[in-house]
Formats: C-alpha cells, structure tokens, sequence
C-alpha cells in the first residue's frame, strides 16, 4: 500500500511539490514579518516555536487530505474498498502521511532557524518534539482526512474539522518546543505527547472502517 | 468445492426523495445467473452496489454464504468480484502494476488475473490513464476475477466491448457459472444469455 | 405524564431562581458580592455542555453499533444544545469575569478549555451540514464526535498547567473539599439538577421536532 501511494506520488510528484511550495511561502512570509521588522530576544523565544508549528500545521492541512480526497475523486476508492481490508488501507495512508510530514520537517526546520536566527538550547529535546508532533500531525489528519473525504467542500471543512482534534497536539509541541529552545521543560512532559500520538493512533485504527464502509 | 449462495431480501433504498429500490428480493444458487434489467435509473446499479457491500441498505437483509459460512458485509465485499463502470484504477501505474497492486492487497497471485487479461488481450505496460475505454473495460474483468470470486456481480459487463472481447467475456462468465459461481447481471436491455436462471426486471 | 414532569421542571428552575437571589448568600471574597449568584447559573450551564457532550458519545457509540437513525439524530440534537449552553456559559463567564477580573477574556484555564470545546461542537455540526445522505452522515459524524471524546482529555490534563488559574479555586473545586457555605451548595447542586433536566427536556423535544420534519420531507415526495 504505502510502496504504491509512493510510486504514483512520484510519476506526479504533485503532493510534494505543493506541500514543499506552501511551506516555503508561509515561511517566507513569517520570517519576513518577523526579521526585518525585528523581534527582541526575550519576545522571540515566546513566539518563534509557535510560528514554526502553524507553518506546519497549515501545511499539512494543504497538504495532506489529498491522499484520500484523491481517491474518491479518481473513483479509484471502490477498487480500494473491495481489495484492502480497513486496517491495511489506513497504516499504508498513515506511513505515507507520515513520511510526507516528517520530509517536510526536514526541509522547514533548518531554514526556519537560519532566517529566525533561533537558538536551540536542548537539540535532543527538540528534534524529539518534532518527530512526535508530527507523527501526531500525520495520524489526527490522516483520519480527518479519511472524514472529509466524504462530504462536500472538502478543503475548508479539513480544516475545520482537524484544529479541534490537533489542538492539544499543537499546544503540547508549542510548550516542548518553547521548553527545548530555552533550555527548561517547563512542566509540560513529552510522555504526554507520546500518549496523545498512541491515543490518535488507536482511535484512528478502530474508527476508521466505520468511515471508510457503510 | 465451496458452493456459495446468496438471498436478498425487500432491500430498500432511497437517496433524499428518490426511492430507487422498493423492496426487491431474489435467489441465486451454485451456477445460476441472474439477470437485472430495467430502464435507466430504475436501481440496477444500486441494487448491484448493495450486494457488493460498497451501498447500505435501508432496509432488508442480504445473505450470501460459501461452503455453509454465512460471510458478513466485510467479507463479502472483499469475496466478490465487481465490474461496474465507474470502477476505475491508478492512471499513473501500469496495466500490471495495478494489478500486482491489488492482487497484493488481496493476498492473491497475479497470474489469474494476467492469465484472464492475456485472454482479453489487453497490453500489460500501459499506463492505465493512456487505456481506451474498450480496453478499459477489460482491465475491469481482471481485476474482478482475480480472486478467483465466487460471486460476480456485473453492471453493463459488455460496456464498450467490440465483438472479439464480448465473445471472450462471455466464454469467461460461462466458465464461471459452470464451475458453480454465481452471477448477478445488470443491464440496461436484455441480452442472450444461455443460463438465466432468474429474470428480475426493475421497470416500472 | 410529560406535562407532569414539564411542571415539575419548572418548578424545580424557578425555586432555583428565587433560591439563588434570596436564599443562598453572597460569597463574600469576591470584588463584587453580589455578583456570585451568577455561579448558579453559569457553572451548571457549563456543566451541561459537557453533559451535552458525553451525552453525544454515547449514542454516537451507539449508533455505530446498532445503525439506529435515531441515536443519531439524538446526537446531533444533543451537540445542538450543548453548543447553545456552552456559548451561554462562556457568555456568563466571560460578564463574571469582566466584572470580577476587570477583562472579559483572560485565556484562564476554563475559558480556554470551554471555547475549545465549542470549537469542537461547531465543528461537528459543520460536518453534518456536509454530508447529505443520511446514513453516511451519521456514520461520519459518530466518527468524529468520538475522536472528539478521546482527545478531550489532553485538553483538560494540559491547559491548567500552561495557563496561570484565575477562576476561584474554593468556588469550584475538583477536589472535593468545597469551601462553600451548605446554602450555596444547596443552590449550585439544585440549579445543576435543574439544567441537567432542562437539557434532557429541550433534546426530547428537539429530537421529535426533528423526526416529525423528517417523516414530512418524506412525504412531500
């Protein structure tokens, strides 16, 4: 499953490109505001970790839907819902969504830090924040996807549909990340983090067949 | 030798106002066919898609058994094989990548499905996007008998065929029925067929 | 029997009323004294968007067990309401907290719990405007007014260490140890009652006005 979404993803390379496009805008854009009009140390380190997740977030939300979206477009999903069984279909969506979010981390991250001159104090910390964030990134938007696949105005209603259920995700890596770049946890452990990403993954895994099959 | 067998039972359905099917019941024994007919829009397709699983009854029961185990809608729908015309596969993968493909998801060899393919003559490096719809529809027959399925479930089976891949399909579905599958067939007319053994007519 | 217990409704909430101006007393650590009766109407009307909520779980479960229309429709009725008396509590809050705090909106724990979960509420009944078929609409729905549920507790684990606690802690304390005088428990406990009925009230209505709009939809054809 996840070795076909890849090999189409490739002919096309439309997801990647949009994903990688968007990115780069809003960060510009964030960057931008922030650099040239300048951001005193003690403001940056409040709000710079918090830019970088809704850079994330809103690309995912870009992003991602696509890979279900596109399957009930291209009429492809009957195929797909008399072939794989639930369980298969959403770990190979999932695996996919997940290599898409973490290259997108990759490729934000570095250039984020540059052009915000942010420094990271715990380099651990922080990569481990990122890595569980955006898994839960992937997982919550995997599912909602699966969602509004379904319904009408598919792309707004993403969005509205995912901020509720990703934002104690959000606010969880926001606190890790502010915690990383400062040097000091902050309260907030990344145990927490870890159990929101199981908890999405399991509600993932059992509700979606009753989104994918009447 | 599992002999399947599949009852359905006043299946209602309705989209908004529209009530599409109002009740219809059938039987299909070990290598029986059915055949649906009916005007456009009388609930052929539906009624096709209810069976297959992929549509939700609003009311009434379906039961399809294969060796005396009754399968619930989950297992049916990955048991039967379907040919409709809005089945449609990845335009960015081959003939035989797609196939592999669901042949894999499936957990079944290819080489039915490439052996029924090569039957229809149907080029395996194509891209699927560059088929015309002729050739189309014969991908459509591989991917349904890949599995080797017990119950067929054809809408419009003979779609854009030209005489050669009519001729061949049929041979394929006479196979079928006599190896004891079923077959459920829609079609808007009523075509020959030598093995009816129930005519549901859906007009009104 | 229904209007007996219409009667009885109304009758508890107005004796909550009159209790709650000239029975119980004034919680006297506030600013503005006389400003604490609202907790016997903001606090229960919080507390029944929750009920709201847990409400719409349930059936959600249940529906995606039994595919019963009606659970969804109770549902979806139940996120209706629990909408209505999350925005009212917020709208309570937000009057006790302007006069109390001196700010209207002050990101405290509560607040910022509450208008997420309207966000959440909102969002739920956007996807069911979405979605026109029936039975699909109250797959999906179900689907999310889980995910929903299961995420909640995040919210309500993190945000009261992130943000700095304004809303009195003796006043609604979830330790158990309530520094209340009996009187204003008497209230509080009566007034939460007394919504938490209210509620049920309002969704069986609701639930049937529904129905009756959908057999009519269908007969018109």
């Amino acid at each position: 499953m996840f070795v076909k979404e890849w090999r189409c993803e490739y002919r096309t390379r439309y997801a990647l490109n949009t994903l990688a496009l968007f990115a780069f805008t809003t960060l510009v854009v964030v960057s931008f505001s922030l650099g040239p009009l300048g951001v005193d140390r003690s403001h940056g380190t409040a709000v710079l970790p918090v830019l970088l997740w809704i850079i994330l977030l809103f690309s995912v939300a870009a992003g991602l839907p696509r890979t279900f979206v596109q399957e009930e477009e291209t009429q492809t999903a009957m195929a797909l819902r008399l072939s794989a069984t639930p369980s298969a279909l959403f770990c190979g969506k999932l695996l996919y969504n997940l290599t898409l979010v973490f290259a997108l981390e990759v490729l934000v991250t570095p250039f984020y830090l540059m052009m915000t001159s942010l420094e990271v104090a715990s380099p651990w910390l922080f990569a481990a924040v990122l890595a569980a964030g955006g898994y839960g990134l992937a997982a919550g938007s995997t599912l909602v996807a699966a969602i509004i696949a379904q319904a009408r105005s598919k792309g707004t209603l993403f969005s509205v549909l995912s901020f509720p259920i990703l934002l104690p995700l959000l606010v969880l890596a926001v606190e890790l990340t502010r915690g990383a770049t400062a040097g000091d946890p902050g309260g907030v452990s990344l145990p927490v983090l870890l159990l929101y990403d199981a908890t999405i993954t399991v509600a993932g895994l059992m509700l979606f067949p009753a989104v994918w099959n009447p | 030798m599992n002999s399947p067998r599949l009852q359905f039972d006043q299946i209602r359905r309705r989209f908004g106002r529209l009530s599409v099917l109002q009740g219809v019941s059938g039987t299909v024994g070990p290598g029986e066919m059915m055949l649906v007919t009916g005007p456009n829009g009388s609930g052929k397709s539906t009624l096709l898609r209810c069976l297959a699983g992929l549509l939700a009854a609003d009311g009434g029961t379906i039961a399809y058994q294969e060796n005396g185990t009754p399968l619930d809608a989950a297992e049916r729908r990955r048991r039967v094989g379907v040919v409709a015309p809005d089945l449609a596969f990845y335009a960015e993968l081959t003939v035989e990548e797609n196939l592999a493909f669901f042949a894999k998801l499936r957990r079944v060899s290819p080489a039915r499905g490439l052996d029924v393919l090569g039957r229809l003559a149907l080029p395996l490096d194509r891209l699927a996007g560059n088929l015309s719809s002729g050739m189309r529809q014969r991908l459509r027959w591989g991917f349904a008998l890949l599995h080797s399925a017990r119950l067929l479930l054809l809408d419009e089976p003979f779609q854009n065929f030209d005489a050669a891949g009519e001729r061949i399909a049929r041979e394929l579905l006479d196979e079928h029925l006599a190896a004891g599958g079923l077959a459920v067939v829609a079609n808007p007319s009523s075509l020959d067929f030598l093995h009816v053994a129930t005519h549901l007519d859906l007009g009104r | 029997m229904k209007t007996f217990f219409a009667w009885l409704l109304w009758l508890w909430l107005a004796l909550v009323i009159v209790g709650a101006f000239f029975y119980a007393p004034v919680a006297e650590h506030f600013r503005v004294p006389g400003s604490s009766r609202i907790v016997f109407f903001h606090v229960p009307m919080a507390w029944t968007s929750f009920l709201a909520f847990i409400a719409a779980a349930v059936w959600s479960v249940m529906y995606l067990v039994r595919r019963n229309p009606r659970h969804d429709r109770s549902a979806g009725v139940a996120i209706q309401i629990g909408l209505l008396f999350g925005v009212l509590a917020t709208v309570t809050g937000a009057v006790w907290a302007k006069i109390e705090w001196g700010a209207w909106w002050n990101w405290d724990p509560r607040q910022t719990s509450i208008l997420a979960s309207l966000l959440f509420y909102a969002a739920y009944l956007a996807l069911r405007q979405s979605v026109e078929e029936p039975e699909k609409r109250a797959r999906l729905a179900a689907v999310y007014a889980l995910l929903g549920l299961v995420v909640t507790p995040f919210l309500f684990w993190i945000v009261p260490r992130i943000t700095f606690s304004l809303h009195p802690d003796p006043v609604v304390n979830s330790s158990g140890k309530v520094e209340m005088d009996p009187r204003i428990q008497h209230v509080l406990y009566a007034s939460g009652l007394g919504f938490a009925a209210l509620f049920f009230w309002i969704h069986n209505l609701q639930c049937r006005l529904e129905a009756l709009a959908e057999r009519r939809a269908a007969l018109k054809e």
